[in-house]
């Protein structure tokens, strides 16, 4: 006894039961759900069955079910659509706001934090602000873009199925350009200046820089922000709640909504589960590259 | 010359950016016929202060004291757990720990909408959900925990390792150096990361929405989509409310901006 509180006071012990304490509270809260959920997906999980031990196994029969069903293959090309344009549209835009605000001008970082307050506030509140913004009659989008002559007629951003889910995609591009702004800027910042400047005095012009100089030392830092945004954007569920619900008729639903509308709407909670394992699965592939790379830039 | 021109251009870009927080606080001033006026207007004709009466009528207290109760929750229960684990992975180096990290940082990635249906479930079963708000608490502090050791272990890192030495050669425990020596000088970095998942946990959505039956201990996230509605036509009294809700999110953005920003890259790419 003695022996096991000299060692928590001053030997090995001390890291162990720091160290214990936080990971065991990971396992049960985070990967024995990870477990369960798995399990339950195979598994007949529904309002009959949900607090009973003992339920039915049925095999694969869940994952045979979702991608049976209608809109399966709607929901799987929202998501990539939705995932594939929120990353281009976010980067790219971000890049070039890291660009612009990394030259010298008085406010550039104070400017540039500004664009911060997109990313702190609440995805559910920066949703029920874009609805307003993207209202169809009485909507600012709207006037904007019929009196720049760019739309001939105002557009039910949020009730037409053909544009619900892009409505929803530029609202997440909206919140994802801060992260991708500030990650690239850092990586910019960390370019040596006098790499720019010989190649200045060699003749070089500002695209030729840019391709040469620029894009080669951020292939790592635009690698990182890539998967991290291929990740967050798999988080995204407050937003579609708040915009689209998914809505109208699944023209803007995704994986991540899907799962919860079955767990959470329908109480298909066994169907829930087995989109969730699949989701969970690839988010966790694309995380474990993106660590494993990152990792290895620090190695050497 | 040219330096105020680019002034100008990123004046401009901030502005179009931050363009939909002015609508909302732009809206929110309104008078109710003055939103639905089209052309819209772009200042207020008729400055409207319902803030008072959003705030009674809605309930907002009641709704902002539960998101409160529970981001304070969860950020007292992520940095008892987190600093201390934090502090170990930055100063052990060997392949237990190397996994421990890995899995740490895998942890911090999984989504909250697709986590909880396994932690309902299992919540369920073992009647966590009759009191919901602590089964919130619980499941958010697993969502941030691991986010908030990748952060602090960053900090943690930065302090120099002769320190602590010095003081276990003056014959200080352990314990006494870890909490004499390491906290204080962790300090700033422990307390940007609690305030910034402390924000996060104000904000949270989908375990509230889950987790919480009852309409009187929900959040105030939840407050908004309920006064959303599926025919919503109160635009002015929900932007006063998203108002209400997000400004002191903003101002204890703004204050602690440089702070949060450089500690947040520091994690995101270490």
């Amino acid at each position: 006894m003695q022996g096991i509180i000299r060692t928590i006071r001053d030997g090995s012990g001390f890291d162990i039961l720091l160290l214990g304490l936080a990971l065991l509270y990971l396992i049960i809260f985070s990967a024995f759900p990870i477990v369960y959920n798995i399990i339950m997906s195979l598994q007949t999980v529904d309002m009959f069955t949900l607090t009973s031990f003992n339920r039915p196994f049925v095999g694969l029969q869940n994952y045979y079910d979702i991608f049976s069903q209608p809109v399966a293959g709607t929901i799987f090309w929202n998501t990539v659509k939705f995932v594939f344009l929120s990353i281009v549209f976010q980067l790219s835009i971000g890049f070039g706001l890291a660009l612009f605000f990394q030259q010298d001008f008085p406010g550039a970082s104070y400017l540039r934090g500004l664009f911060l307050a997109g990313w702190i506030m609440p995805a559910l509140v920066v949703g029920a602000i874009w609805k307003w913004l993207f209202a169809g009659d009485f909507g600012v989008i709207n006037y904007a873009l019929t009196s720049l002559g760019i739309a001939d007629d105002r557009i039910f951003w949020l009730s037409d199925p053909n544009v619900a889910l892009y409505a929803v995609i530029i609202a997440n591009i909206w919140l994802g350009i801060p992260f991708n702004m500030i990650l690239l800027s850092v990586g910019l910042a960390s370019i040596p200046r006098d790499v720019y400047e010989a190649a200045e005095l060699d003749g070089a012009g500002a695209f030729e820089r840019f391709r040469s100089i620029t894009l080669p030392l951020m292939r790592a830092q635009l690698g990182a922000v890539i998967s991290l945004g291929v990740i967050f954007t798999l988080q995204q569920f407050d937003l579609i709640a708040a915009l689209t619900q998914g809505g109208p008729a699944d023209s803007s639903n995704v994986a991540q909504y899907w799962s919860w509308q079955f767990s959470f709407q329908t109480y298909e909670i066994s169907l829930g589960s087995a989109v969730s394992v699949l989701m969970i699965i690839f988010v966790i592939v694309v995380a474990a590259v993106y660590v494993r790379s990152t990792r290895h830039e620090h190695s050497y | 010359m040219k330096r105020y021109v680019l002034l100008i251009i990123g004046l401009a870009m901030t502005a179009i950016y931050l363009f939909p927080l002015y609508w909302m606080y732009l809206t929110a001033l309104k008078s109710s016929t003055e939103i639905f006026q089209y052309p819209p207007t772009f200042w207020p004709s008729d400055t409207q202060w319902n803030f008072l009466e959003v705030w009674k009528s809605r309930d907002m207290g009641r709704y902002i004291w539960n998101s409160l109760l529970i981001a304070t929750g969860v950020t007292i229960l992520a940095t008892t757990l987190g600093t201390g684990c934090a502090y170990v992975l930055s100063r052990v180096r060997n392949v237990w720990i190397e996994i421990a990290l890995f899995a740490i940082l895998m942890m911090q990635v999984l989504p909250s909408s697709l986590m909880v249906t396994p932690i309902f479930v299992m919540f369920n079963q073992i009647g966590l959900l009759a009191s919901p708000r602590i089964a919130v608490i619980l499941a958010q502090t697993a969502k941030v925990l691991p986010l908030y050791i990748v952060l602090c272990r960053a900090t943690f890192v930065q302090v120099p390792r002769e320190l602590e030495e010095a003081a276990l050669v003056d014959g200080s425990s352990r314990i006494g150096a870890f909490f004499h020596i390491m906290l204080p000088l962790a300090r700033n970095g422990i307390l940007v990361t609690s305030v910034l998942i402390f924000l996060q946990s104000f904000g949270e959505y989908v375990y509230a929405r889950s987790l919480i039956a009852k309409n009187e201990l929900q959040t105030a996230t939840v407050g908004l989509q309920t006064f959303m509605g599926p025919n919503a036509n109160d635009w002015n009294g929900i932007m006063t409310y998203a108002a209400i809700y997000v400004t002191p999110i903003l101002i204890v953005f703004m204050l602690l901006q440089r702070r949060i920003v450089s500690g947040l890259t520091a994690g995101a790419l270490k």
